[in-house]
C-alpha cells in the first residue's frame, strides 16, 4: 500500500483489435439527465453486449465518474477536551460522481495492479493530489494541499471516500453487471438528488483471465433545466441582481401578509 | 410533494418546509425575534448545505419580521428613533461580521465559531432571562412589588456624551450604548446566521432600560434592517442564497408571523420572557453539545471547495 495511483488512469487502451477477438458493446438508455423541479435523483440503464466466439470465461466492469471537483475536509480533533476543526486538506480533484458495477467481486476478476492502474472499485479510485506536498494561500488562508502524507494521507482518502459514500455519490456494487442472457449484460446507474451536473463518462471493460481486452466509453450529461437552470445562472452570473430581488420579494410578501390580516 | 432547490441542489419535501416556516414565524412574530438561531439548525437537520442555510434564513426573517413589525407599528409599539440609531450600528457589524465569517470558513473554524457562539450566548442569555422573568413572576403572584432598580440612571447611558431623545421610549440617552449594541448584534447575526433578537430583547430591557411595550417591535425593525443586508451580502458574495428555499420558508412564515404577533398579547411579558429564555437555553446547550461529545465520524467534508 505505499505505491500512490498516478495522477490520473487512463481508460484501458483497447488492444489491437484481431479478427474474432472478444470485444465488448454498450449503450445507455438516457444520455441526458435533465434536473428539473420534481428531480430526485436518476436511474439509467446501461445494455451491451460481449462478443466472443472462444468460452473463456468473461467479466464485466462497468465504471461511471462524474466531473472532478476540488475536495476540502478537516478532521475534529481533541484539544484540551473540546473537539476542534484541524486545519483543512484539499484534495485537488475527486470525481464527483463514482460508481463500479461489475457481475462478480472485483478482487475476484484481476489483480491489484490491475484494478489500482485502471481505477476500478472505490478502493482504487484516483483521487487526485499534487505531487509534492504544498502549502496553498488563497484568501489570506493557508490551507495545506497533501499527498504523501505517509499512513496520514490514507486515512484521509478513505475518509474522503467514506463520506462520499454516505451521500450516495461513490458506490460499489459486486453485482451490478447482470447477465439476461448469453454475452448480453445490463447494468443499472442511480444517481442521487445530490449528483453533480456536468458531464458524465462512463467506461465498460471486458476481462479475460484477469486482464482488461476490450472496452468502450459513453458519455452521460446531467443538466439543470428551465427554471431551475435559469436560477442558477442568474445566482451565479448576477448574483447582486439576484440578492436583491430575493430580499425585495421577502420585504415584500411580509407586507403584503399583514396588508391581509389587516381586515380582519 | 418534493421539490428540487436549484442552489442547494437538494431536493425537500415541500408541505414540511412550509409548516418550518409557520412555526419559526409564530415565535418570530410572538417574541419579537428573528428565529434565525432557531431555523438554521433545522434546515441544516433537513440536510440544507449549512452556507444555504445560514444565507436563505435572512430572507425568511426580514419577511417574517416585515410582517409582524407592521402589527406592532399599528399598535404604536415601535420606536422608530431607537430602531434607526440601532439599525445604524448593525449595518457596519453586519458588513464585517460577513467578512468575519468568510474568512473563518476558510480557515475551517466556522463550525467551531458558531458552536461556541451559540453555546455562549444562547445559554448565557437564556439562564439570566430565566432566573430574571420566573424571579418577576413568583414576585406577582405573591402581590410583592418589584424591587427598585438600585441605579435608575447608569452611567453608561446617561454619562457618555451625544446624548439624543427617544421621546416613544421616554428616554434621553446617549447613543452610543445603542450604536454599539446594534454593531455587536450586526456582527453576531452575519456569524451565527440568526437575527440576533435574542440578544437584542433582553439588552434593550436590561441595558438600555426601554419600556417593556417598546422592544419586540423596535428590536424587529433593526432586524429587518440588518437581515435585508445579510441577505443581499451573502447572495452577492458567496451565492448562497436558494430562492426556491426562500420562498417556501416565507409561505409559511409571514402567516405563522401574523399569528404569534397576535398571541403575544395574551401572555405577560414575563411570562413571555420565560418561555423565549427556555427555547433559547435549550437550543444553545443542544448546540453547544457537539463539543464536548466524541464524533462518530471524525472527519467532515466542508463546503466551498471552491473558494
Amino acid at each position: 500500500m505505499t505505491d500512490l495511483p498516478p495522477p490520473s488512469a487512463p481508460p484501458v487502451a483497447a488492444p489491437p483489435a484481431a479478427v474474432g477477438a472478444p470485444a465488448i458493446s454498450a449503450a445507455l438508455t438516457t444520455t441526458t439527465v435533465q434536473v428539473k423541479s420534481d428531480f430526485r435523483g436518476a436511474r439509467i440503464v446501461l445494455y451491451g453486449a460481449v462478443f466472443d466466439t472462444g468460452d473463456r470465461p468473461t467479466d464485466v466492469v462497468v465504471m461511471v465518474r462524474g466531473p472532478e471537483q476540488p475536495v476540502r475536509l478537516t478532521r475534529k480533533q481533541k484539544v484540551a477536551g473540546l473537539w476542534l476543526n484541524s486545519r483543512p486538506v484539499v484534495f485537488d480533484g475527486a470525481p464527483g460522481f463514482y460508481r463500479a458495477a461489475s457481475n462478480r467481486p472485483l478482487q475476484d476478476i484481476a489483480t491489484f495492479s490491475t484494478l489500482r492502474r485502471l481505477g476500478a472499485g472505490v478502493d482504487h479510485l484516483t483521487i487526485n493530489a499534487p505531487a509534492e506536498q504544498r502549502v496553498e494561500t488563497r484568501y489570506g488562508v493557508r490551507d495545506v494541499v497533501v499527498s504523501r502524507l505517509g499512513p496520514d494521507y490514507y486515512d484521509w482518502r478513505r475518509a474522503v471516500v467514506r463520506l462520499k459514500e454516505k451521500a450516495g455519490l461513490y458506490h460499489e456494487d459486486q453485482q451490478g453487471v447482470r447477465f439476461v442472457d448469453r454475452g448480453l449484460f445490463r447494468a443499472e446507474i442511480a444517481l442521487p438528488t445530490g449528483a453533480p451536473t456536468g458531464e458524465y463518462r462512463a467506461d465498460i471493460l471486458l476481462f479475460q483471465d484477469g486482464r482488461p481486452v476490450s472496452s468502450r466509453a459513453r458519455t452521460l450529461t446531467v443538466e439543470k433545466v428551465g427554471l431551475e437552470r435559469a436560477l442558477y445562472v442568474w445566482a451565479h452570473d448576477r448574483p447582486w441582481s439576484y440578492g436583491l430581488a430575493a430580499m425585495a420579494f421577502a420585504l415584500a410578501a411580509g407586507w403584503a401578509a399583514s396588508a391581509v390580516f389587516r381586515r380582519d | 410533494m418534493d421539490i428540487y432547490l436549484p442552489i442547494a441542489e437538494v431536493s425537500v419535501n415541500a408541505p414540511t418546509i412550509v409548516a418550518l416556516g409557520a412555526l419559526v414565524g409564530f415565535i418570530s412574530g410572538m417574541f419579537g425575534i428573528g428565529g434565525g438561531f432557531l431555523m438554521t439548525p433545522m434546515l441544516v437537520f433537513f440536510g440544507i448545505p449549512p452556507a444555504v442555510a445560514v444565507s436563505t434564513m435572512a430572507n425568511h426573517v426580514a419577511a417574517s419580521s416585515m410582517s409582524s413589525v407592521i402589527a406592532y407599528s399599528r399598535r404604536r409599539a415601535v420606536d422608530l428613533r431607537m430602531g434607526a440609531v440601532l439599525a445604524a450600528g448593525g449595518v457596519v457589524g453586519a458588513i464585517l461580521g460577513v467578512e468575519l465569517f468568510r474568512w473563518l470558513r476558510l480557515l475551517g473554524q466556522a463550525d467551531l465559531m458558531v458552536s461556541v457562539s451559540y453555546l455562549l450566548f444562547l445559554s448565557v442569555i437564556g439562564g439570566l432571562m430565566l432566573v430574571e422573568s420566573v424571579g418577576a413572576i413568583l414576585r406577582r403572584r405573591r402581590g410583592d412589588t418589584a424591587p427598585a432598580r438600585r441605579d435608575r440612571r447608569p452611567v453608561w447611558l446617561y454619562g457618555l456624551p451625544l446624548k439624543m431623545r427617544f421621546p416613544r421610549s421616554r428616554l434621553y440617552i446617549s447613543v452610543i450604548p445603542p450604536l454599539a449594541l446594534g454593531a455587536f448584534v450586526g456582527i453576531l447575526s452575519a456569524i451565527m446566521g440568526v437575527g440576533g433578537g435574542f440578544i437584542l430583547v433582553p439588552a434593550m430591557v436590561y441595558i438600555l432600560r426601554m419600556p417593556a411595550g417598546m422592544v419586540v417591535g423596535t428590536s424587529l425593525l433593526q432586524i429587518i434592517v440588518t437581515t435585508a443586508l445579510t441577505g443581499v451580502l451573502q447572495a452577492g458574495r458567496n451565492q448562497t442564497v436558494d430562492i426556491v428555499l426562500a420562498i417556501l420558508l416565507i409561505a409559511g412564515g409571514i402567516v405563522g408571523a401574523q399569528y404569534g404577533a397576535r398571541a403575544s398579547y395574551r401572555f405577560r411579558a414575563e411570562e413571555l420572557r420565560a418561555i423565549l429564555a427556555l427555547i433559547v437555553l435549550v437550543v444553545g446547550l443542544r448546540m453547544g453539545l457537539g463539543l464536548f461529545l466524541t464524533p462518530e465520524e471524525p472527519f467532515v467534508l466542508m463546503a466551498g471547495a471552491n473558494g
